[in-house]
């Protein structure tokens, strides 16, 4: 084929051209600052009305990635030693990229406007050692969403306790709410009881709370292993009953569905305990008016539910420091984060941490003061140490038990116990 | 360029007779000048080999061997990572898990595959139709097939399936639920899949039966199953030979079925050696642990391969 050596040199040339518009285009990419968050489509929407205004402001342009494959595809940039220039991102992961080195230290009092974020904000940042490591962006606590509609037909009032809870979930469960005539097809609650990512372990904090136990107590990077003390067994046996009493207070498939929005968003099942995320989607189905958020109903521990947080950390690669503080200060001004509620698409400042703005006016609705309100009860799960391997463990010995009905909790926990504390030791974070 | 082509495809053994020797040297001597020519058509697939295949497998067993931290130095750890995978038992349990699995899949699908052969063998347009609605599992991607499976599997008892079973008077099953079915749940999904695949390979073989055999045997008097057993399947051995050794290297790997349909659990009653090194590397970052389990599945694959190799080489040679 290479009769004519010009075709051959054509060839060589055409990859040397390949070569240099790849290395020319990554040259190009140079220019902006790179930013990525874990966000699906929705939220990536409002995301972009947020740096397209931050770009008109200050002349930095920002090239965005939202990617659900967070982890892993931050695992390659990592291994390539060039990670984006700033990451949005949940507070659960900071102390496992500080750890790992992936992120540089904040000086809070650097940042303009690091006097609106309250003291609350900035703790949560603060890992162990005393450096920060993130600034926050968002706050929120998990809520309990209600469907109104079938709580109303059948005659219940909002439940306050957790035998109201209970009650309700029965009722749903076994009465036909919705009225088709088919029994059998319409489930207490909806849980997401997927390890994937630990993610069982956030919705199962909240109960174990309000139940009166907890995984581990402590702070200020010094943990006491509590998972398996007499009220967290007690906790523990309740919250089995809900996946294995009869009848089955959750949805069939809890434990590997990837998702239970879903049972909530078709009318399957009507008590979804989640972040207020979630409104945007449920407002579209069921249905606005058909569905309503209260704070957790009381368990004998109290209605205590998690908080969750996202936070901005800068990138360790990044060689345009003045670029990633200019972001950070916009983010946490009034009108990103105001932006960031109310822009088409999905609210990614759920509630403000800017304490200057009051997100029920901004929204102009008043559903965001119940959880403004449930933000005043909740708490976060421990983010100065690296508690990844834990909550990963405590997901999988969970969805174990349960899948299991297993009669020895104590037992089981007692091995969790053993694990959680090998793990807190090993980063010198057990009291 | 024309004349080589033409000789290319001539047996070897007429050209040797025909030609006088003097032009095949000249000839011999023309395509070694330009030895290079080849190793340029090459090229491309080599550097892609290279750069994405024999480079991270290196890389791969660096890392077995380290602490991986991209941003604090790697650490130098020795034996210790293939030491912690070995000793996990967690990973016992998966290496069981993926030898039942693998095992299943692979018997289940060449049994399968080898009745929809002998079922839709033959020229008819309606065959032609069918078999192409039996092959449409194996072109489908994995995921969607897990999505479909999991509303198949609905653990309710109105669930698609366990309504189908409800009429016969069953009980419904948490078919993906249950850490005691779950494993043979996925099975049943990975046969589904590979069947189809193995009736194509096994449709070609049948193809190339002698049909005067069949006569003959029928004049003998065999019966279906003795024309099945001493006809059909020793003309299918080299056909089963490629369906074993292509299920004994695909049968480790097994990743994406577990992972879209339990994602490894309930109770890591599905976790296999893959879905391991996975939630260990990505999930819990430790690298490290995660490439020397990487490691050992290669040792274990070759290993595999080689001995699927030699029992059906030995069996050839009988």
């Amino acid at each position: 084929m290479f009769e004519n050596p010009n075709k051959a040199g054509n060839a060589i040339r055409g990859l040397a051209f390949l070569a240099a518009a790849l290395c020319s285009s990554t040259a190009m990419a140079q220019d902006a600052l790179e930013v990525w968050s874990r966000s699906g489509p929705q939220a990536a929407e409002t995301y972009k009305a947020v740096f397209a205004a931050f770009t008109e402001k200050t002349g930095i342009p920002v090239e965005y990635l939202a990617t659900v494959e967070f982890e892993t595809q931050l695992q390659a940039r990592a291994a390539a030693r060039d990670l984006p220039d700033v990451l949005i991102y949940d507070q659960a992961s900071m102390a496992s990229y500080a750890n790992a080195g992936m992120i540089l230290p904040v000086v809070p009092e650097d940042l303009a406007g690091h006097d609106q974020l309250s003291e609350a904000s900035w703790d949560s940042v603060r890992m162990a050692d005393g450096g920060y490591y993130g600034v926050p962006f968002s706050q929120h606590a998990q809520v309990t969403f209600i469907r109104s509609d079938w709580r109303e037909k059948l005659g219940f009032d909002v439940p306050q306790t957790h035998d109201d809870l209970s009650a309700l979930a029965t009722a749903f469960a076994t009465q036909d709410p919705d009225g088709n005539g088919v029994d059998g097809d319409t489930y207490g609650m909806a849980v997401p009881g997927t390890t994937d990512r630990g993610f069982f372990t956030w919705w199962l904090s909240s109960y174990m709370m309000q139940r009166g136990g907890s995984f581990v107590t402590g702070g200020e990077g010094k943990y006491t292993v509590t998972v398996n003390t007499p009220d967290s067994v007690a906790a523990v046996e309740w919250i089995q009953n809900l996946f294995c009493g009869t009848p089955s207070l959750v949805q069939p498939g809890a434990l590997t569905n990837a998702s239970a929005t879903p049972f909530f968003a078709e009318n399957h099942a009507g008590i979804y305990q989640t972040g207020p995320y979630a409104i945007a989607n449920f407002d579209k189905a069921p249905g606005k008016d058909k569905y309503e958020i209260i704070i957790a109903p009381a368990g004998p521990g109290g209605k205590t539910t998690l908080t969750e947080r996202t936070s901005i950390y800068f990138g360790a690669t990044s060689s345009k420091p003045d670029q990633q503080k200019a972001l950070a200060e916009f983010l946490i001004s009034p009108e990103a984060q105001s932006l960031g509620m109310t822009a088409p698409g999905q609210p990614v400042v759920r509630l403000p941490v800017n304490t200057t703005l009051n997100a029920a006016e901004i929204y102009g609705d008043d559903r965001w003061a119940v959880v403004a309100d449930q933000l005043t009860d909740s708490q976060l799960m421990p983010s100065d140490v690296d508690f990844t391997t834990a909550r990963l463990d405590i997901a999988e010995t969970f969805q174990s038990m349960f899948s299991q009905c297993t009669s020895d909790i104590q037992g089981q926990l007692d091995g969790l116990a053993g694990r959680i504390s090998d793990e807190l030791s090993q980063q010198n974070a057990l009291q | 360029m024309t004349d080589q082509a033409g000789e290319a495809m001539t047996p070897l053994v007429k050209n040797a007779a025909s030609r006088p020797p003097a032009a095949s040297l000249r000839r011999r001597v023309r395509p070694q000048s330009r030895w290079w020519t080849v190793w340029l058509f090459l090229l491309p697939a080599l550097l892609l080999f290279l750069y994405f295949k024999f480079i991270p497998m290196f890389a791969g067993i660096q890392m077995s061997f380290q602490k991986v931290r991209p941003f604090l130095g790697n650490e130098w750890v020795g034996w210790s990572n293939y030491a912690a995978v070995l000793n996990d038992s967690r990973f016992h349990d998966a290496i069981v898990h993926t030898l039942i699995l693998g095992f299943g899949q692979s018997i289940g699908a060449v049994i399968g595959g080898l009745v929809l052969a002998l079922l839709l063998e033959g020229a008819s347009k309606t065959l032609w139709f069918v078999r192409t609605a039996a092959f449409l599992p194996v072109v489908t991607a994995t995921a969607v097939i897990g999505e479909v499976w999991r509303i198949i599997y609905f653990p309710a008892p109105n669930g698609f399936l366990n309504s189908a079973i409800g009429s016969l008077g069953l009980d419904p099953v948490r078919w993906l639920e249950d850490p005691a079915v779950a494993l043979y749940s996925v099975m049943a999904v990975g046969i589904w899949q590979g069947a189809p695949y193995n009736m194509v390979i096994f449709l070609a073989g049948l193809a190339g039966v002698d049909r005067s055999l069949y006569e003959a045997s029928a004049i003998d008097g065999a019966k279906l199953r003795h024309r099945l057993w001493y006809v059909t399947l020793p003309a299918l051995r080299p056909a089963m030979t490629i369906v074993l050794v292509l299920a004994a290297v695909r049968s480790l790997r097994v990743f994406t079925d577990v992972w879209v349909l339990t994602g490894g659990g309930p109770a890591g009653a599905t976790d296999v050696w893959m879905t391991r090194i996975y939630s260990l590397g990505f999930e819990r970052n430790q690298m490290g642990i995660a490439s020397a389990a990487s490691i050992l599945l290669l040792i274990a694959s070759i290993a595999l391969t080689a001995l699927a190799l030699l029992i059906t080489r030995k069996r050839a040679e009988k």
